[in-house]
């Protein structure tokens, strides 16, 4: 060995912001594309968007013309399903994972900030999972380029926006889950909690609602925009009609009332949501008492 | 010998008056009132090329060709051409600028006597379009009518017939508007007209006998409205995405015998409405051999209808392909006729004989469906997890399975074929160019993901 | 370099820390020494800035909680146990953690070769031996050639000679100019590496000296393992702190330091105190894995 260690001088410098967090981003999304879970969502996700894609090209044999029917549903559907369980997980498993198996500890000791670690791992986690929609959405985009001359690129594009930006929101509350569990079956438990919150329970506990207190049609629409969810597929439906009138007087009045600011209202929610949990995030895991 | 002598005149006055349309910025319509004062009945007019300012009485029976160079602007007052005489033609003609009180219900082009044609015209900026009062036999073809620009309550009707019978009204085109609408008018033959963006692209008000098809009612509030109307055929139309408040593809009113065959209603909030129709005991109506696709509602009904059939019609992809109007059901109206239903995408069944024919019923016990009937707001919930979930749960706990409000005894299990819209499959290039993108963007990631793996075979080799 | 000043830490109504202070000047080094549970890795884990703790450290001149991100840049830290992504290569680790330190990954073979781990580069981290992840943990630690280095218990899983050689390669570092701060219970590792010694029973320092004020007869230390009856060994090991022992009571028995010419007297302190001493064995190669297993 040989005894070449000078002493330097002090390099109190920490290194700049971006290289940390885009090296913590660059792992993430590696350890996340070679973990089997994400290969399952991944092939699960392309080969139903595939059949999807079929299925709804059979049913608009007729004119060609690309209608919102049960199967374009059925694609949202998928996806209100299949996204926010996959984002809320992820997020809710990064960091807890870490701290269960020790390394969070030895990542804090380097000279690095709380906050750059959560939103590398944003970063890392967003990737990969908008990586795998790509994929999935590529794939039917195919299928659709095929023999759908009457389906309307705009749209499609949006959707694959919308989803996006669903999944990135859903990875931020996954993650703010995260930072405040210890281990990670806790976390996970959590994360199954409130996707099955925000997907099943608080949209029947608003159907009961409106029928048992007879809400007014502007009480209707506020509250179920509410849910990140809702104002995703409201929003994506936005895209696809322009209008929000398929979804009965509440999409009527929604229409009438907030017009084309619609467009950005929807997806701003489904925004504010997921900068909300990355701000809460950050704060708490500032603020934890230890690792 | 007479009209070849009027036919060079008439020629040599549009020379010299084209050229003389050079000079002058603008003439009045007192120079065609003029041509017509000199014509004899049954004649046929070439009116010089030029914009005339001003308006048209036609108070003799002649053939009025504009060659389609001809404009007479009424400057916003007021109707800009009447054809008060029998065996009028006008031909050819832009004619824009008529008043926008209501009160006077000033038009573009109206008739108070017929028969006469109109045909050829271009119809601008006016409050209605062309109004026929008491014109029978006449014939509209061929016009294309745009309202002003006025919000749509505002508006007047493009094309209105009032008491005109046997009339053929084909080819043209109403955008913007508010009705094509035909009160007391029976015998007609309504063919090949487009109507846009207008309140009912097709109304009917007390008119009968009366066939309507190969019309295209595209994003209008209303496709097809028949009210009191009674023995009309209702054929190869397509209805698409007629949207408004009440949003049907076809509505009918208190209408007897009415056929309604071979249409394609696509993508309106309800695809056919029917509201107390028939509504005499005795009459029948007759839906057949429709495609009734994306909908929200593919079919809806009031308790009371009664007496329709449903037959061979495909109802394919509708959020909700029945529906009651309220508390009820349709038992009173029959899914099947001779032993064939109708094509539902959603059926569950089989057919192990083989014979097209499901071997058990269509039947609709949708929760969510019922639901909505309770409470309408809830329809903000469609397409999404929680539908499902109520959905699931009204098929896996028998206790909360609502009543069929109908059934379908024998519904067909291949799509029936000779529906009005024909099939459309184009290659989608734009689409093609996505999925690309897409695909490039998510090999990127993934390479991302690689690439230290892919540096370490390079340091290895 | 370092300064602590009444550092405290609570687990619930335990202090863990219970009024640390101390300082520690630059190119010295300081061992912590104490038993298993005295509270020596979450001191270190305090003046890295990772937990919160109450009082004030100081590192290079910044407060850790204020600029903990700045104090870190400058502090290499060696755990206990290296646990990281077990999936990872070691080259590839070594380039991760070279990123977050802002350096150039060119450091990384070179420091390999240097902990003498040349051509593991390739191998996943979870099929290194725990004396080559001490090595490898080194090596991230010297990634950014920082000034002070933290160690907690830097050899407690390697073998006899990989202590040998990490010992000596801090020794290097220390005569380098480092300053090193070390947890440790090996009396020899501390003997060989350590300026002063701060001894931590429960949270508070019991003193504050050299290796040889505690070891006289430099180099003469041995540690005996002792076995006592089931339930005594809490109080065995107390009485023993008491007599002035450095102790290390675990699963297998105490493991008390002692000078080569009194290797008895822990036996008499306990017989005293009627604990009956089963058995005893010496030790004279200081082995972590034996004295432990």
């Amino acid at each position: 060995m040989s005894a070449t260690a000078t002493v330097s001088t002090p390099t109190g410098l920490a290194p700049s912001v971006p290289t940390a967090i885009l090296a913590i981003a660059r792992r993430e999304l590696r350890d996340a594309l070679s973990s089997k879970w994400f290969a399952m969502f991944t092939i699960a996700f392309a080969g139903l968007a595939i059949a999807l894609s079929f299925l709804s090209l059979a049913g608009a044999g007729s004119s060609g013309f690309a209608g919102f029917g049960r199967t374009t549903a059925g694609l949202l559907n998928l996806i209100m399903l299949l996204v926010p369980l996959l984002a809320l997980t992820a997020g809710a498993g990064s960091i807890a994972g870490e701290r269960e198996r020790g390394t969070l500890l030895y990542l804090l000791a380097q000279p690095i900030s709380r906050s750059e670690v959560v939103i590398g791992k944003f970063l890392g986690l967003s990737g990969a999972i908008c990586a795998s929609l790509l994929l999935g959405f590529g794939l039917s985009a195919c299928v659709l380029t095929w023999r759908a001359g009457g389906v309307g690129v705009g749209a499609f594009v949006a959707l694959v926006a919308l989803t996006c930006l669903l999944a990135m929101s859903m990875l931020a509350i996954g993650l703010l889950i995260s930072v405040r569990s210890r281990k990670t079956s806790v976390a996970t438990g959590l994360a199954l909690c409130v996707w099955l919150a925000l997907v099943f329970l608080s949209d029947l506990g608003l159907m009961a609602g409106t029928i048992l207190f007879k809400l007014r049609v502007q009480e209707v629409f506020a509250l179920a925009v509410l849910n990140p969810l809702q104002a995703f597929k409201m929003g994506v439906i936005m895209q696809m009609n322009a209008s929000l009138d398929v979804l009965g007087p509440a999409g009527m009045y929604a229409s009438r009332t907030f017009g084309d600011h619609l467009a950005w209202m929807l997806p701003g929610v489904v925004g504010v949501w997921g900068a909300m949990a990355m701000v809460i995030a950050m704060v708490l895991f500032a603020r934890r008492v230890s690792v | 010998m007479l009209d070849m002598r009027y036919r060079n005149i008439g020629i040599s006055i549009f020379v010299l008056t084209a050229l003389a349309a050079r000079c002058l910025a603008a003439q009045t319509t007192d120079v065609i009132g003029a041509l017509i004062d000199a014509a004899a009945p049954g004649s046929t007019i070439t009116v010089p090329a030029g914009v005339y300012q001003g308006h048209l009485r036609i108070t003799k029976g002649v053939v009025l060709d504009g060659h389609g160079a001809v404009t007479i602007d009424g400057g916003g007052e007021g109707t800009v051409v009447e054809l008060l005489a029998p065996n009028t033609t006008l031909r050819g003609f832009t004619i824009s600028g008529s008043g926008a009180g209501v009160d006077r219900e000033p038009a573009g082009i109206r008739a108070e006597t017929g028969p006469v044609v109109i045909e050829d015209n271009v119809v601008d900026d006016v409050l209605f379009g062309i109004d026929l009062r008491t014109a029978p036999d006449s014939i509209v073809r061929n016009n294309l009518v745009t309202s002003k620009h006025l919000e749509a309550g505002r508006r007047g009707d493009g094309i209105r017939l009032w008491w005109s019978h046997n009339c053929t009204i084909e080819d043209n085109s109403v955008h913007r508007s508010r009705d094509m609408v035909f009160w007391y008018s029976e015998g007609l033959h309504i063919r090949g007209n487009h109507v846009t963006d207008s309140r009912y692209g097709l109304h009917f008000m007390y008119s009968h006998d009366t066939t309507l098809e190969h019309n295209t009612l595209d994003g209008n509030s209303v496709g097809i409205y028949l009210m009191y109307s009674n023995r009309i055929t209702v054929q190869d139309n397509v209805l698409v995405r007629n949207r408004g408040a009440s949003g049907y593809g076809l509505g009918l009113k208190d209408c007897d015998d009415i056929v309604v065959r071979n249409n394609a209603m696509l993508a309106n909030r309800v695809g056919i409405y029917i509201d107390n129709s028939p509504s005499s005991v005795d009459s029948n109506g007759l839906v057949e051999h429709n495609a009734v696709q994306y909908n929200e509602i593919g079919f809806l009904a009031t308790p009371n209808t009664h007496n329709n059939d449903l037959t061979e019609n495909a109802f394919i992809e509708n959020e909700q392909q029945v529906a009651v109007h309220g508390k009820g059901d349709l038992a009173q109206n029959h899914f099947a006729r001779d032993g064939r239903g109708n094509f539902w995408s959603d059926y569950a069944g089989f057919d192990l004989q083989g014979d097209g024919i499901g071997d058990l019923p269509y039947e609709s016990r949708n929760l969510f469906e019922s639901l909505l009937a309770t409470d309408p707001n809830l329809r903000i919930f469609v397409n999404s997890p929680a539908q499902q979930a109520v959905e699931f749960a009204g098929r896996a706990l028998p206790q909360l399975q609502p009543n069929p409000s109908f059934t379908d005894p024998s519904p067909l299990v291949q799509r029936p074929v000779s529906l009005a819209a024909g099939t459309s499959s184009r290659f989608n290039a734009a689409m093609g160019f996505v999925s690309l993108i897409l695909l490039c963007v998510a090999g990127a990631g993934l390479w991302l993901g690689a690439e230290r793996g892919l540096r370490r075979k390079e340091a290895l080799s | 370099m370092i300064s602590a000043r009444s550092v405290e830490r609570h687990f619930g109504k335990n202090k863990a820390i219970d009024g640390v202070s101390f300082t520690l000047d630059q190119g010295r080094s300081l061992a912590l020494w104490g038993s298993n549970g005295a509270g020596k890795t979450t001191l270190i884990r305090c003046l890295l800035g990772v937990i919160r703790f109450r009082g004030q450290v100081e590192i290079a001149g910044r407060d850790v909680r204020r600029s903990g991100k700045a104090v870190r840049a400058c502090v290499g830290y060696v755990p206990q146990e290296l646990a990281f992504h077990d999936d990872a290569r070691v080259g590839e680790s070594m380039r991760f953690f070279a990123r977050l330190r802002g350096v150039p990954g060119g450091r990384a073979s070179e420091l390999l070769e240097r902990v003498r781990l040349p051509d593991q580069e390739r191998k996943r981290v979870r099929d290194l031996s725990g004396g080559m992840k001490q090595r490898l943990a080194l090596a991230i630690a010297l990634l950014s050639d920082p000034p002070i280095i933290l160690l907690d218990e830097p050899t407690s899983n390697l073998d006899a000679s990989g202590r040998r050689d990490v010992v000596e390669m801090l020794a290097e570092l220390k005569q380098a100019g480092k300053t090193l701060l070390l947890a440790s219970h090996r009396p020899d590792e501390v003997i060989a590496l350590a300026d002063r010694v701060l001894v931590i029973e429960r949270g508070r320092v019991q003193a504050d000296t050299t290796p040889k004020q505690l070891w006289p007869s430099e180099a003469a230390v041995q540690v005996v393992r002792l076995h006592v009856a089931d339930g005594e060994g809490e109080r065995a090991a107390q009485l023993l702190r008491n007599a002035g022992h450095a102790v290390d009571f675990n699963g297998h028995g105490l493991c008390v330091a002692v000078p080569r010419t009194q290797k008895a007297s822990p036996i008499r302190v306990l017989t005293l105190a009627n604990v009956e001493v089963r058995d005893f064995e010496f030790f004279d190669d200081l082995d972590a894995e034996e004295v432990r297993s």
